[in-house]
């Protein structure tokens, strides 16, 4: 006989007082395991600092998202190092001025989204500052990179800005970083606005499966029907509990997948019309932006940064069948190179590389510093392997310049 | 809705308050066979899926039909065609694939209503007085959607007992409190304890296969092994849980499918507290009738354990068997009536070898019955490699680590089973024995209103916030 059958023999009728002491000790146990799981997520992601966002112009239609020139934000995440954003009077991520080129210097203009400026990676640890030196490293010639990226760097938003890129910044060769994200949010040019974005999710419940729709509908009405305060509590608790879960890659691959027609969908070895679209709309911007730089003579260079599951899949190399974390990769490189422009893949380096999601935080699955790091070496080892025909005739031996190191 | 998910509890839920709406009998009866359809309806759209299912069910009442006019000589045939009818049904791996319906058709629960077919046919070819049971109540009982996907088996008797009485049995606001303990402690157990094992298990078969550190290896290789148990037991059981609670709430009583099964001393001991119900009908429909088959043609008292080792043999060899289509299922089946024929002979010779009350002073000694519990853990651990793997992972797995390293392996899961099992035990008793008059503080309305809500809120907080998929009820593939 089990515990609850015998009880249910024995007990007595409920008293009088049970009627208010039971749920008032229901209320007290989930109350003191609330407060202790946000004391606790408080301890380990409570975020200090001001953030990116004072730093930014986010409401500009005519440019999107850009930075104020000589501005300079920070941010400290739980019991991390503290984050320092330095925007130099060019409006660039950078720690020096920006200024005319040297003539024996090739520059790079790195042009993205958050992958790109190095969202919550210190300067000296973003792929854009190491690049340059893996670059001299491997090649003898003097590198330089200047840091467009920038939140909500959109294929729509950099569209807006290029001419201004490749005239005040005279690039040598122009190095788009992209991620699935850009391709979902392709025409967006300023950050979503809550509602906007709500219902853009409702509006999505159609395709997804019972339980997705639920959890979406539930977790819709928990976030509407709470003040922010409290919205942001639970999120730094849900944070702290994927922290742990996801510690399992095949655990956080099958979380990320049941996400279904959102925003895994580029993951599907057959993507759905809306990810079609997506692959449309970024075609056009593609176009033109390769149409411009080609008129300016600066080569076009494209990649894609994969996010944290799809690091994970092709590092683990097998995934749910109807899923192919390269499909993306093999969209775009068909898109790209058809505009004339360079694709260079690192997605298959990372099948060498075992637990490569690691390198990505969990809180939002931008890579940490030793995924900038990951990056910036897979991205110098393509560019020297002669899939880059400028860099590959820039560093022929050039009178004057000497190997570093 | 086929799994243990929020939709599922809150379809019982609603459908256990409408039964409330009124006591009568053919109220509870027709909101209980509408919550069926309903649910069937639910799990598939296209109506002609059923066909086969349909078909089942009417070759079954036919059946019973039959013997009811008298007919008794067609139990045999009846029971025949109903077997070959779910062997063809499930798509056996030895038949020709040829004969088999191709278009996709519904399956879900078809090994439970199998098992409550014969347990009628059965019963009502031995005693056509009692079970006198119509169409409807025919399909009631088959189709209950509380015992439809995954048991557990309940007995006609039983149920008719509850869902036919002139005055359904009592529902008091103490009994409903515990009923939503248990869905609170089985949701848990299915959507948050069963997650995380499964995690451990998926995350330890990816590591053997790894270039690793024979060290790591060998500890992947440890929680594979142990973790697997634990997982089917929070899964199954947690499932269990549920339906037993939504059913109650009903008023309609299901019988236990487990009891404990860790705390089992010996492999029969075992199959005493592990699925229940599945064992208990194996053992009155098979293990019964042919010991007494036997026994009537082998008169000799001495061969008498023996003839009961061989039925264990065969009762539990067909309990491993039921559980998949293909031969890997044979040699499941093979490891279950192995262990517990062993078990039952060893049984027998120690109380020849030291007598009865030898035997017997050894049976309750503590550390042989830590052991006993070590060793049936561990071989019901092993015997599982044979029921969630398939040969490709067997062959990976078994190929990870030398012959000489599983061998350590085995040893250290039973050493520690053995010492890990014995300290639950002696915590669990412990921690019971802190009593105040109306008996132990853990077991207290108070103690289990805590640690529901503390359960309750991890699970909202898991399926939910973390929307975490859970795996599926692995027996509702059977």
């Amino acid at each position: 006989m089990t515990v609850s059958s015998a009880a249910e023999m024995e007990e007595p009728r409920l008293p009088r007082r049970d009627w208010f002491l039971m749920p008032l000790i229901s209320l007290s146990t989930i109350c003191l395991l609330a407060l202790s799981a946000d004391l606790l997520a408080r301890r380990e992601l409570g975020s200090t600092g001001t953030g990116l966002s004072p730093c930014l112009i986010a409401s500009d239609p005519a440019t999107g998202v850009r930075a104020i020139p000589k501005s300079v934000c920070w941010e400290k995440i739980g019991r991390s190092e503290r984050v320092d954003y330095k925007f130099n009077s060019c409006g660039m991520r950078a720690d020096s001025e920006c200024g005319p080129k040297a003539r024996s210097t090739f520059r790079i203009v790195a042009i993205g989204s958050s992958f790109g400026l190095g969202d919550k990676v210190n300067n000296q640890d973003t792929f854009a500052s190491i690049l340059p030196a893996e670059l001299s490293q491997q090649t003898g010639r003097q590198f330089e990179l200047y840091n467009e990226g920038i939140l909500w760097g959109t294929p729509h938003s950099l569209s807006l800005r290029f001419n201004a890129t490749l005239r005040d910044d005279a690039p040598d060769l122009i190095l788009w970083t992209l991620t699935p994200w850009d391709i979902e949010n392709a025409t967006t040019v300023l950050p979503f606005r809550k509602s906007n974005f709500d219902a853009a999710k409702i509006e999505q419940m159609g395709s997804l499966s019972s339980p997705a729709r639920i959890h979406l509908l539930i977790g819709y009405l928990a976030k509407n029907a709470t003040p922010a305060y409290v919205s942001a509590d639970i999120d730094r608790i849900r944070f702290m509990l994927q922290d742990v879960l996801y510690q399992s890659r095949s655990q956080y691959v099958k979380a990320y997948l049941m996400n279904g027609a959102d925003e895994a969908g580029f993951l599907k070895a057959a993507p759905n019309a809306e990810w079609q679209a997506r692959l449309k709309e970024f075609d056009g911007y593609a176009s033109s932006m390769e149409e411009r730089a080609s008129s300016a003579g600066v080569p076009l260079v494209v990649v894609l940064l994969p996010n944290r599951a799809q690091a994970a899949m092709v590092s683990m190399g097998e995934w749910p069948v109807g899923y192919d974390p390269y499909k993306l990769d093999d969209e775009l490189r068909d898109i790209v190179t058809s505009h004339g422009s360079i694709y260079i893949d690192i997605l298959p380096s990372l099948r060498d590389i075992p637990n490569a999601e690691r390198d990505y935080r969990l809180v939002d699955g931008h890579p940490d510093a030793r995924g900038h790091a990951m990056i910036a070496q897979l991205i110098a080892r393509q560019m020297t392997s002669g899939a880059v025909p400028a860099i590959a005739a820039a560093v022929k031996p050039q009178p004057g310049a000497g190997r570093q190191n | 809705m086929d799994s243990a998910s929020f939709q599922f509890v809150a379809f019982g839920l609603a459908v256990a308050l409408i039964s409330n709406f009124s006591r009568s009998r053919a109220w509870r009866s027709t909101v209980l066979m509408v919550a069926s359809l309903v649910f069937l309806a639910l799990l598939a759209r296209q109506p002609i899926v059923f066909l086969p299912l349909a078909g089942f069910l009417l070759l079954g009442y036919v059946g019973l039909v039959l013997l009811r006019r008298g007919w008794s000589r067609s139990i045999v045939w009846s029971i025949l065609a109903v077997l070959l009818a779910y062997i063809w049904l499930k798509k056996y791996t030895f038949l020709p694939q040829d004969i088999f319906i191709h278009s996709p058709y519904f399956t879900l629960g078809l090994s439970y209503i199998l098992f409550r077919v014969l347990h009628l046919l059965i019963e009502t070819s031995d005693n056509r007085e009692k079970h006198q049971v119509g169409l409807g109540s025919y399909l009631l009982y088959t189709l209950n959607f509380t015992t439809l996907v995954s048991g557990p088996i309940q007995r006609y008797g039983e149920f008719a007992g509850d869902q036919f009485a002139p005055e359904p049995i009592a529902l008091g606001p103490r009994i409903i409190g515990l009923q939503f303990e248990r869905i609170v402690r089985g949701f848990f157990k299915v959507n948050v304890l069963a997650m995380l094992l499964d995690i451990v298990r998926t995350d330890a078969l990816a590591q053997l296969s790894q270039p690793l550190p024979a060290s790591l290896k060998l500890y992947a290789a440890f929680r594979l092994c142990v973790v697997y148990p634990f997982f089917l037991y929070a899964n199954f059981s947690g499932y269990i849980d549920i339906v037993i609670a939504l059913a109650r709430l009903m008023r309609l009583r299901l019988p236990e499918n487990f009891d404990r099964p860790f705390s089992a001393s010996s492999f029969l001991d075992f199959w005493n507290r592990w699925h229940i119900t599945l064992s208990t009908w194996l053992k009155t429909y098979v293990y019964n009738p042919l010991l007494l088959a036997l026994m009537r043609r082998i008169s000799s008292v001495a061969m008498q354990p023996f003839l009961g080792a061989f039925c264990f043999f065969v009762t539990f060899f067909l309990v491993g068997v039921w559980h998949g289509r293909t031969s890997q299922f044979l040699i499941f089946g093979l490891l279950q009536g192995g262990g517990v024929s062993i078990n039952k002979l060893w049984q027998v010779g120690l109380a020849r070898v030291m007598g009865r009350k030898g035997y017997k002073a050894l049976a309750q000694n503590a550390v042989y019955i830590a052991f006993g519990r070590g060793l049936t853990f561990s071989w019901f651990a092993f015997s599982l490699f044979w029921f969630w793997t398939s040969a490709k992972q067997i062959h990976t797995i078994f190929t990870a680590l030398r012959v000489v390293d599983w061998l350590g392996v085995w040893l250290a899961v039973w050493l520690i089973a053995t010492a890990v099992l014995a300290l639950w035990e002696w915590l669990r008793a412990l921690l019971l024995s802190i009593r105040t008059a109306e008996g132990p503080v853990l077991t207290s309305r108070y103690a289990r209103v805590v640690y529901a809500s503390a359960l309750g809120l991890t699970a909202v907080v898991m399926t939910i916030l973390l929307d975490q998929p859970a795996p599926d009820i692995v027996y509702k593939a059977f």
